[in-house]
């Protein structure tokens, strides 16, 4: 009977002392990851279709997306399509406007892809960025010259105003353009996956093909090209919607453990 | 706050590229004139001028405006040509003056001279220009010509700044 006692007493011990190996955790850790969403985003610019409707000269609009394709680089892409009116006319004189230049329309397309990246850090559960990124693009179009009058500074022969060029339209067609564009921009979610986005970008032209008789004054996608210089501004306004296609786990950031002595 | 300093320039700088615009003033060229140079007819090489030169165009009743009028010391001399048109003809006058009915009493030779216009695009700011090419005269001869010969001495012109005819007087 006292065999079974001493037998038990030493199990007994031998448990509890088992049971007080493990130093107390102070620190419980939460197994659960937070992962962000993936996915595609597609949306429509918001600018083109508004000037289209305030100007008669002009028409236009642009589609926009971007892949997520890791924590901060997007992979981004505009596609667009523009129809512009413009009428050139003598400028900067004091007897205010003497005469019409030229009238021309250029219509046509471009293509824009490039790679987004993000140098905002969003908080926990919010999706917002800044981004700066490049893009290459490429526009072909056709310009047509409505009618144009000719510049002479002498006015004995036609006092009242320029000598009239050809009446009928000539259209200049198979040009193109490709240029490099910097983009910074930003992009909000509104709410459930819609964003707002803006941007503006300038442009850097790497080849032009134009017609001997006419250069190209306007490219679609590029605007306005100055005498002289190669660069171009535009900007982008859009309203893209979120296609969430799968989840991944932020990067932890890197942190200094402090050891207990 | 840094970053946010840095993109707010950087987005300053893009916007001021797109309110930057050369003033569209048209300089860099223009419709050229015919430049005539009047030689001596006995010393070919020496250059002469008309005494009294008044040069009004055909179907005008005003005298060109490039040059002072019946001024006696030019030796060359840049007259505007039609573009609406292949031809444009002078009234060329030597001894230009007005008897008491404002008549001319100097020497009238009518001179027509005729091309093809070519509409060459010089820059945004300016546009089109014409240029001529396939220059020739035509001295309308008559009982007392004080022109004596021509020479085209270019039949192309681009620009006012070399000499496309000769005139020996």
């Amino acid at each position: 009977m006292l065999r079974y006692f001493i037998s038990a007493c030493f199990i007994l011990c031998f448990l509890t002392g088992r049971s007080q190996g493990k130093p107390i955790d102070l620190q419980p850790k939460d197994t659960l990851v937070y992962k962000e969403p993936y996915g595609l985003r597609a949306g429509i610019d918001l600018s083109r279709p508004a000037l289209s409707f305030l100007n008669d000269d002009y028409t236009g609009f642009e589609i926009v997306g971007d892949y997520r394709l890791t924590q901060k680089l997007y992979l981004a892409a505009e596609l667009g399509n523009e129809k512009k009116t413009q009428q050139e006319e003598l400028g900067n004189l004091d007897s205010g406007n003497l005469g019409e230049l030229y009238n021309y329309t250029t219509s046509g397309s471009y293509i824009k892809l490039g790679i987004d990246h993000n140098t905002y850090e969003n908080w926990y559960g919010m999706n917002n960025a800044i981004h700066i990124g490049g893009r290459y693009a490429y526009s072909t179009f056709s310009q047509t010259l409505n009618n144009y009058q000719i510049f002479d500074s002498n006015r004995y022969w036609n006092p009242e105003g320029f000598v009239q060029g050809a009446t009928e339209p000539e259209e200049f067609s198979g040009l193109n353009a490709s240029w490099l564009e910097f983009v910074l921009g930003l992009k909000v979610e509104l709410f459930a996956h819609i964003y707002l986005g803006a941007s503006v970008r300038l442009g850097y032209l790497i080849t032009d093909k134009a017609s001997d008789r006419f250069p190209n004054l306007w490219i679609p996608g590029f605007n306005k090209i100055t005498d002289g210089s190669n660069f171009g501004v535009g900007y982008n306004y859009s309203l893209s919607y979120f296609i969430p296609l799968y989840k991944k786990a932020k990067k932890p950031k890197k942190k200094e453990v402090e050891t207990l002595e | 706050m840094g970053k946010a300093s840095v993109l707010l320039l950087v987005l300053l700088t893009i916007i001021s590229f797109a309110a930057c615009e050369k003033d569209d003033i048209c300089v860099e060229g223009d419709t050229p004139l015919l430049v005539i140079l009047f030689f001596d007819v006995d010393n070919p090489t020496v250059e002469k001028p008309v005494p009294n030169l008044r040069i009004i165009g055909l179907e005008k009743d005003s005298v060109v405006n490039t040059i002072v009028d019946r001024s006696s010391s030019l030796d060359s001399i840049g007259i505007p040509l039609r573009i609406d048109q292949n031809n444009t003809g002078f009234s060329f006058i030597t001894g230009s003056a007005d008897d008491e009915n404002d008549m001319e009493t100097g020497n009238i030779d009518t001179l027509t001279f005729n091309y093809e216009t070519k509409e060459v695009f010089i820059s945004r700011a300016c546009g089109f220009v014409a240029n001529y090419e396939g220059l020739t005269d035509d001295l309308s001869a008559d009982t007392d010509n004080w022109i004596e010969s021509i020479e085209i001495v270019t039949s192309s012109i681009e620009n006012s700044a070399t000499a496309h005819v000769k005139i020996f007087h």
